[in-house]
């Protein structure tokens, strides 16, 4: 217990890692608040950076722009109504309106401080839920990491784009993707075509960027005229009465913010959306009507998005399975540093865990300040014209995929994947099921066959194992679920589906 | 959300061509290890694209059924996909990328991408010259000096090579 407390304060006592987290936490808002430039997008460029450095110091890095850029997002979705990032499109519904009533700074620091509590809130569950799983998961059989492999994917393909149909597509492209290169079990290769270079598998930072920050920049270059119109912020530090008012909706919003963070492959922007639904639902006489400036309706959803980045670290960490896009980075983050996270790496290495908890907490008390100042700073950087901004963020990707292995190759395959990733983007495909298909192919690969060999290769056998043991009936049924409630059955049932997000 | 009501130029070729290529991805899947076991390495790649090509044949199925494409008259499909889908601007720009990567080790990391800038910016709209080449020249030295301090990340000389 007393090294847990030392390793939960080693980034509060270490003057770099401070900074660090510090100058993540503060690029982390900006990156989140201008619009075009993305929380995964920096975090998947930031890998190959911080390649060099030991695994805290990127960690803390990383850590701080994940909670920074989640809450950023909502100041330009409140200032301009343009969601700097997925997380924020909830809070632009009645972030924006408040805005032009002049109400700018009151939205501002009431988003700022739910997020900070929505924060703690998730940090408590992680710390507390995150043992308790990780001995759970030892009970994990490989069926069970297949069907969860599964549900993540089926989760960010059915909540997000236009269609499940498209989003399932999206997957099974990212699990073959995945399956280029030599077979974990058997050494042979996949998909190679006598080629060296294809026999490591296609580069996964390099796809990354290229589906996230290429693809993006491409995208963006339709939306070149946009520009912000010029806000007057004042009064920015929130009532002690507005927030005990809205205590108990923020309270319930984290708890939907922390277990949807910790779904695999539902993130923030998921739980913002559904918090948002559930404040609509459920709350009797709002400030003002949804959409017209409710505070409620930016408390919700704020204090959710920000809950959900410890509740993605949850399944992370003690399955080594992705919350959401930017937790996949950050596994792969980990591997590129040695580590392998799941079950193991709470008995292994159990320092790593506190480390990134005492890490959370202390980015998110620096949310609280940085939050409530540098408005005007702001508005001055998101003025800054997309022509100028978008070749930039070409060079960084670049630079970025380039340093990997400095291997000019992974630049064309970056380039490569960003207009496969715009021509996907363009018709309604959306790249986040691809990526996750491609960090959990192997997985599922891996847990299928040893799931399939020890039932003897006989199918009949291997299905009925899925009803033998409690952790696999209940993700049976969730996955059963999940696929149930995007149908038409669903919607005539109950005259709704699960909330979607846009593009 | 629910997709807009008309397909966009050019949607359904893409879809049918993402169906050739689960089919493909299909056949070359199958070559890995036949039907020779349920565990075997060619299972999880069959599945993988089985279930694309069953998706596939889904989209293409709803796809159809939305309205052909707004085609303003006077104009073709292809005219309009042109227009719609790759304008000038991201053709462009796209062209900068492969000259970009190509020239990265030639010229080097500073040459080629002070280069790539003033040249995307350029094309993306910003036509004042001097201010992209301020811009780009201040914005690289920051890129280049934190790379090698903070990332300790070796980007190519090219051309500088021994001058800085």
């Amino acid at each position: 217990m007393p090294e847990a407390v030392s390793y939960f304060f080693m980034s509060w006592t270490s003057p770099y890692l401070l900074f660090l987290t510090a100058a993540g936490t503060f690029a982390g808002i900006y990156i989140g608040a201008i619009p075009g430039l993305s929380v995964t997008m920096a975090v998947s460029i930031l890998i190959s950076f911080t390649f060099k450095w030991h695994v805290n110091e990127a960690l803390a890095l990383i850590a701080g722009i994940y909670l920074g850029g989640v809450y950023g997002g909502s100041r330009s979705a409140i200032l301009l109504n343009i969601p700097g990032a997925p997380a924020a499109i909830a809070t632009a519904l009645d972030g924006y309106p408040l805005a032009k009533r002049g109400e700018a700074g009151t939205a501002i620091g009431l988003t700022t401080v739910v997020s900070v509590f929505g924060g703690f809130i998730g940090i408590l569950a992680l710390a507390i839920g995150a043992p308790i799983l990780s001995n759970l998961a030892l009970l994990f059989a490989p069926r069970d990491y297949l069907m969860l492999a599964i549900w993540g994917i089926l989760l960010v393909g059915s909540l997000s784009g236009e269609s499940l149909a498209k989003g399932i597509f999206a997957g099974a492209l990212g699990v073959l993707i995945g399956m280029i290169g030599l077979d974990p079990m058997t050494a042979e290769g996949r998909f190679t075509y006598g080629s060296v270079q294809l026999s490591a598998g296609i580069p996964y930072v390099a796809a990354m960027i290229g589906f996230f920050g290429v693809a993006e920049v491409l995208v963006q270059l339709h939306q070149l005229h946009i520009t912000p119109v010029k806000q007057n912020v004042t009064k920015i530090i929130p009532s002690w009465g507005l927030l005990k008012k809205y205590l108990p909706l923020s309270l319930r919003s984290s708890v939907i913010g922390v277990f949807v963070g910790a779904l695999p492959g539902a993130g923030g922007d998921i739980a913002a959306l559904m918090a948002y639904d559930h404040a609509k639902r459920t709350t009797k006489n709002p400030s003002r009507p949804f959409g017209e400036g409710a505070y409620e309706g930016i408390v919700a959803p704020e204090t959710a998005n920000n809950a959900a980045v410890p509740g993605e670290y949850i399944p992370m960490l003690t399955l080594g399975i992705p919350g959401d896009a930017v937790t996949a980075v950050i596994i792969g983050a980990l591997y590129i540093h040695g580590l392998k996270p799941g079950p193991m790496l709470m008995i292994e290495t159990p320092h790593l865990f506190w480390f990134c908890v005492g890490n959370l907490v202390l980015a998110n008390l620096f949310l609280l300040p940085m939050g409530l100042s540098g408005i005007r700073i702001f508005t001055k950087i998101v003025e800054t014209p997309k022509a100028i901004l978008l070749p930039l963020i070409l060079v960084l990707s670049a630079v970025g995929t380039y340093a990997i292995e400095n291997n000019p190759v992974h630049v064309y395959w970056m380039l490569a994947f960003g207009v496969v990733g715009y021509f996907l983007k363009m018709y309604g495909f959306q790249v986040g099921p691809v990526i996750l298909g491609i960090i959990l192919g192997p997985l599922i690969d891996v847990s299928y066959r040893r799931a399939m060999i020890s039932a003897g290769d006989e199918p009949p056998q291997f299905l009925v194992e899925f009803f033998t043991s409690p952790v696999s009936i209940v993700l049976v049924a969730a996955l059963a679920l999940t696929v149930l409630s995007q149908t038409a059955l669903w919607k005539k049932l109950t005259g709704r589906t699960l909330p979607k997000t846009p593009d | 959300m629910t997709p807009p009501a008309r397909r966009l130029p050019g949607e359904l070729t893409f879809v049918l061509v993402m169906l050739l290529f689960g089919a493909t991805a299909l056949w070359q899947a199958f070559r890995i290890s036949g039907f020779s076991s349920w565990s075997s390495p060619g299972a999880v790649p069959m599945l993988a694209a089985l279930v694309m090509v069953t998706a596939a044949i889904r989209v293409v199925l709803v796809e159809r059924r939305r309205k052909a494409p707004e085609i303003p008259p006077g104009s073709t499909l292809a005219a309009t996909f042109a227009h719609v889908v790759t304008p000038r601007a991201i053709v462009a720009f796209t062209l900068l990328i492969v000259l970009y990567m190509f020239a990265l080790e030639p010229l080097g990391f500073i040459v080629a991408s002070f280069l790539f800038l003033v040249a995307g910016m350029w094309v993306l709209g910003s036509r004042r010259l001097p201010y992209n080449a301020l811009i780009s020249a201040v914005s690289l030295a920051v890129i280049y000096v934190i790379f090698q301090t903070a990332f300790s990340v070796v980007l190519p000389d090219g051309v500088l090579k021994g001058v800085l």
